[in-house]
């Protein structure tokens, strides 16, 4: 079959394309989202849910709960006091990482010219270090979305370091397998804890930890405005990230 | 042989004299150089040249009535926090938002976080011109 180059139409980059959002469709995949400059977008399996048309597109995450932080970038202030709780609290060693500050100089800019950026794992709705794993040792938890790492199946081949566009993964020689941010999921959240380690240390409310599903909490209500524009990391690598960031 | 001795003890007293305190050319410790902060939390910035050349400031502005003259002794005070700044307190007193930029907005325009601690903190890096920018 030939194909008609010439004649190709292009799909606006804010948009799935129209072929692809019929299939996700027809798979029983919910979009969901039109905050945050269209980055609220969950292509996430939900094999169970039936719809009436192809075309019922369902304002609803796909997960129950649906963790997500946002971080408001302009209150970071490089105490770095999220890092030494993440390390203490999950057990980081010295040369690892499960989450960082960045730091941005803008020398020309008026008053203010030093700027922090917290990152962490983006826990992505479409993400590509499970993709790229070969032995399924990275997976996303159906329960709440958050990317998770089985270390007993990890061989430690470091194809979703390569994989992750946000840097987020280290191998840890301990354990023999990459580690990363879960969100504390196995250390605070599934004992009771109702915050991340990093949220719960942060003295300037930096970062907020939340259910992006529940419409009472803080994250939601943060995502779902329109006054303060809201954003991801690199959306252009079409990830999904449930870290959101925004200045206020 | 005498006179080569006196002549060695002028030139010492001579540089003796040279408190840099005072006339330091090099604006290390020029009107108190610059103070680093690390309580409550690493770190803030100040830098008196900037306070004192630039925007003119006189001595009286803040010492003793706001600060004391020893330099980081306000950090042994437990109300030395972001809470009594936004009463008016120690920088706050003139940064409210009429006087000076808020004490609750540009939060990265004084602290300089870990980071910029640790580049401060590596031998000889205070007082060669940083500024709390």
């Amino acid at each position: 079959m030939r194909l008609d180059l010439d004649g190709l139409k292009k799909d606006p980059p804010e948009s799935i394309p129209a072929i692809e959002r019929r299939q996700f469709l027809k798979m029983g995949l919910v979009v969901t989202g039109v905050f945050a400059g269209g980055t609220v977008l969950s292509l996430i399996s939900n094999i169970q849910r039936v719809f009436a048309s192809p075309e019922e597109f369902k304002e609803k995450y796909p997960y129950t709960p649906h963790y997500s932080m946002v971080i408001r970038q302009n209150r970071c202030i490089d105490c770095e006091r999220c890092l030494e709780a993440c390390r203490r609290t999950n057990h980081v060693p010295p040369y690892g990482y499960r989450t960082a500050i960045l730091e941005r100089t803008i020398p020309d800019a008026i008053g203010q010219k030093r700027e922090f950026i917290p990152v962490l794992c983006m826990q992505c709705n479409n993400p590509p270090c499970v993709r790229a794993c070969p032995t399924r040792a990275s997976y996303k938890h159906r329960g709440n979305g958050i990317i998770m790492i089985d270390s007993k199946k990890c061989v430690g081949c470091k194809a979703c370091m390569v994989a992750c566009p946000y840097n987020a993964r280290y191998f840890n020689e301990e354990k023999r397998a990459i580690d990363k941010c879960n969100f504390c999921f196995d250390t605070r959240l599934s004992k009771g804890e109702r915050l991340t380690a990093c949220a719960a240390a942060c003295p300037t409310g930096a970062r907020t930890f939340g259910d992006l599903s529940d419409p009472s909490s803080d994250v939601y209500r943060m995502v779902h405005q329109i006054e303060r524009p809201v954003w991801v990391l690199r959306a252009e690598v079409g990830t999904r990230p449930n870290v959101f960031y925004m200045k206020a | 042989m005498k006179r080569i001795y006196v002549l060695y003890l002028f030139m010492a007293v001579v540089v003796l004299s040279l408190n840099p305190d005072t006339i330091s050319a090099s604006g290390e410790a020029f009107h108190g150089g610059d103070i680093l902060y690390t309580r409550p939390l690493k770190a803030v910035l100040f830098s008196h040249r900037a306070h004192v050349e630039e925007i003119g400031l006189s001595c009286e502005a803040c010492h003793d009535g706001i600060f004391e003259m020893s330099a980081l002794s306000v950090q042994e005070k437990g109300d030395f926090t972001m809470e009594s700044l936004y009463e008016g307190r120690y920088c706050g007193a003139c940064h409210n938002g009429s006087m000076a930029f808020s004490s609750d907005s540009q939060c990265a325009r004084c602290h300089i976080g870990v980071k910029g601690y640790k580049r401060l903190s590596q031998p000889g890096a205070v007082g060669e011109g940083h500024r709390g920018d």
